[in-house]
């Protein structure tokens, strides 16, 4: 019987977290996880991981339908979702920067355009500045706005910068870093401490193994 | 196209518009604003069912049951809630200007009723409610309701820490009467623990709120960053250990040994003094310490405790002491209270096939017929008067 159920972000960071749990001692067959199942249990049949797209891990852990989740700590930050984040793992790091073209300044009164995946984000960094904005809420290729003229500056993750290069775009400011983090419901922290606790232990141990 | 078709085709057109305009106008006829439900069938019964069995429990413990506005003075809720909460409440001006809201919270209305009309009764007070409460923006993904029941227990004007285990004891025994104390967690904490480490480190309103938010989401690596300008190395590794503090007693002693400071010390005292009585008990599997639960500071000022049940995958209820509460409705004196989300349970004890409420069903009724309205409704109310379930069968009667 499946006594605890982990979410995980699929894409970018999927083949670095199923790394991290199996140099932590969770046995998943390499079969199971090379097909295109979304639900793979461990050779114990105690663990389950399931793959979701980032953004739903927060949601899928805030129901308890999964009990803990690995996932990007931009996403967090923009599902505000109500979760325990007892450990912040050095997989899927990067930055959340605020990104313009080339040489264009930003320093200007009225309204800024910006393009965005991440609107609570970006109305928070913004509104802390007192800066009025006009928030483009976009689902990808994020990069293209301010090139074609949709907006004047972007806020996007960034791994190696590459893209925005590419793009014709330069960091103006970086808004705060981003690695993953496991994140625990809070009825699961409680009803399953034991597990849970065993799980954070056994991943914390692998971190600092790594770091050495 | 003759005319015929013609007017045929227009006639036809017509009566597509008004069938979609009938369309559109019984979409938003049938829709359900968000956060809103009806309840029906089983349902329906087993919440009524729980209400029924919760507050006869309540009143076994000799709490009388008090009735509240369901709209009242925004003002009332936000000096009773604090801002963040109460600014989720639907609000709504009155005939003078004056800003109402549909009660988003028990609570400040119970303190209010206690300070003003109930005034003069001798202490301590006991009252219980059962009420929707209604919030325009819910309180997180996982709750969306947005009107939601809660059933609850205020104990008023009676002595600071002593009688916290009374309403310990209430919860516990409606786990048990729901059967849900196997697998259940009551979580415990004392706000004071975590103010005395923020008093110790001089922290400002803000820098309290953000240590406050790591600790809550147990975020030690966070919390050790964060404390380092305010404290030692060593000193802040301890205060961060503050997030992996729970379990039973043993963690009260790890407690005592990294806090210090004195009203730390006597938030754990508390804690200890409720322990034993819980551990005299045998509820202690029941019942949990964490420390790092400090999600509501600026409303308790001493025992807080979450109820937690498995199956559920948010809180069922909730509760602590708040004795700052009843001195702004000018009456100060110690209180102490906790909620069920009387929908949460009625959701929870329905997944839970054969649970002991579902053995009540209703008795067997008698079809009442008959050839005419006079004879059909004097055997039905003689059956009534017996006590008998009936159902009237109109299908004989003579037009």
């Amino acid at each position: 019987m499946t006594s605890l159920t982990i979410a995980v972000a699929k894409g970018r960071l999927q083949t670095e977290a199923v790394e991290l749990l199996s140099k932590a001692g969770f046995d998943f067959s390499n079969e199971s996880l090379s097909s295109r199942r979304l639900a793979v249990d461990d050779e114990s049949g105690s663990y389950r991981l399931i793959f979701v797209k980032p953004a739903d891990v927060p949601v899928y852990v805030e129901h308890g339908i999964a009990d803990c989740g690995i996932v990007g700590r931009d996403v967090l930050l923009e599902s505000r979702a109500d979760l325990l984040q007892p450990l912040t793992l050095d997989i899927g790091a990067c930055r959340i920067v605020v990104a313009a073209r080339n040489g264009a300044s930003l320093d200007r009164f009225g309204m800024l355009r910006v393009a965005t995946k991440y609107p609570r984000i970006a109305a928070k960094h913004f509104g802390a500045r007192g800066v009025a904005v006009d928030l483009i809420t976009l689902s990808g290729s994020v990069e293209l706005a301010p090139a074609l003229g949709l907006s004047d500056c972007i806020i996007d993750l960034v791994e190696t910068g590459r893209t925005l290069q590419e793009n014709g775009l330069s960091i103006v400011e970086v808004i705060d870093e981003s690695s993953a983090r496991l994140v625990v419901n809070r009825a699961s922290y409680q009803l399953k401490a034991k597990i849970v606790s065993g799980l954070i232990k056994a991943l914390n141990e692998t971190l600092q193994r790594n770091q050495r | 196209m003759d005319h015929a078709q013609d007017a045929r085709a227009t006639a036809k057109l017509t009566h597509n518009r008004i069938q979609n305009d009938l369309v559109d106008m019984s979409e938003t006829l049938s829709r359900i604003p968000a956060g809103m439900r009806y309840y029906g069938g089983r349902e329906a019964q087993v919440r009524r069912a729980v209400e029924a069995t919760v507050i006869s429990i309540f009143a076994g413990w000799s709490y009388e049951e008090i009735a509240t506005p369901t709209i009242d003075y925004y003002s009332l809720f936000e000096h009773g809630m604090g801002h963040s909460q109460a600014h989720r409440a639907f609000r709504f001006s009155d005939t003078d200007g004056r800003m109402l809201a549909i009660r988003p919270d028990v609570t400040s209305l119970v303190a209010r009723a206690a300070a003003t009309i109930f005034a003069e009764r001798p202490r301590p007070l006991r009252l219980c409610y059962v009420a929707p409460v209604f919030r325009r923006e819910p309180q997180s993904h996982a709750e969306w309701r947005r009107e939601s029941n809660q059933i609850g227990c205020e104990l008023i004007g009676s002595n600071n820490g002593v009688s916290d285990m009374e309403l310990l004891a209430i919860v516990y025994e409606v786990l048990q009467r729901l059967g849900l104390n196997r697998g259940c967690s009551i979580t415990l904490n004392d706000v004071e623990v975590f103010n005395g480490i923020a008093e110790q480190l001089k922290l400002d309103s803000a820098a309290r709120d953000e240590m406050r938010e790591l600790v809550d989401t147990r975020n030690t690596a966070d919390l050790e960053r964060f404390l380092a300008p305010y404290a030692p190395a060593e000193a802040c590794r301890d205060f961060a250990r503050l997030t992996q503090l729970s379990g039973k007693r043993e963690s009260l002693n790890d407690a005592r040994r990294l806090l210090r400071n004195a009203r730390s010390q006597a938030g754990l005292d508390r804690l200890e003094g409720l322990w034993s009585v819980i551990e005299s008990q045998q509820l202690s599997d029941c019942f949990e310490i964490d420390l790092g639960d400090v999600s509501r500071l600026d409303y308790y000022t001493g025992l807080t405790f979450r109820i937690y049940v498995e199956g559920a995958g948010v809180r069922i209820g909730s509760g602590g002491r708040y004795d700052g509460l009843t001195a702004s409705f000018g009456k100060a004196e110690p209180a102490v209270g906790f909620v069920f989300e009387l929908d949460a349970l009625t959701e929870l004890l329905i997944e839970r096939a054969g649970s002991i409420l579902a053995a009540e069903s209703a008795p067997d009724a008698t079809r009442v017929t008959g050839r005419d309205l006079s004879a059909l409704f004097t055997v039905a109310r003689e059956k009534r008067a017996l006590g008998e379930r009936v159902i009237l069968d109109f299908s004989g009667v003579a037009p």
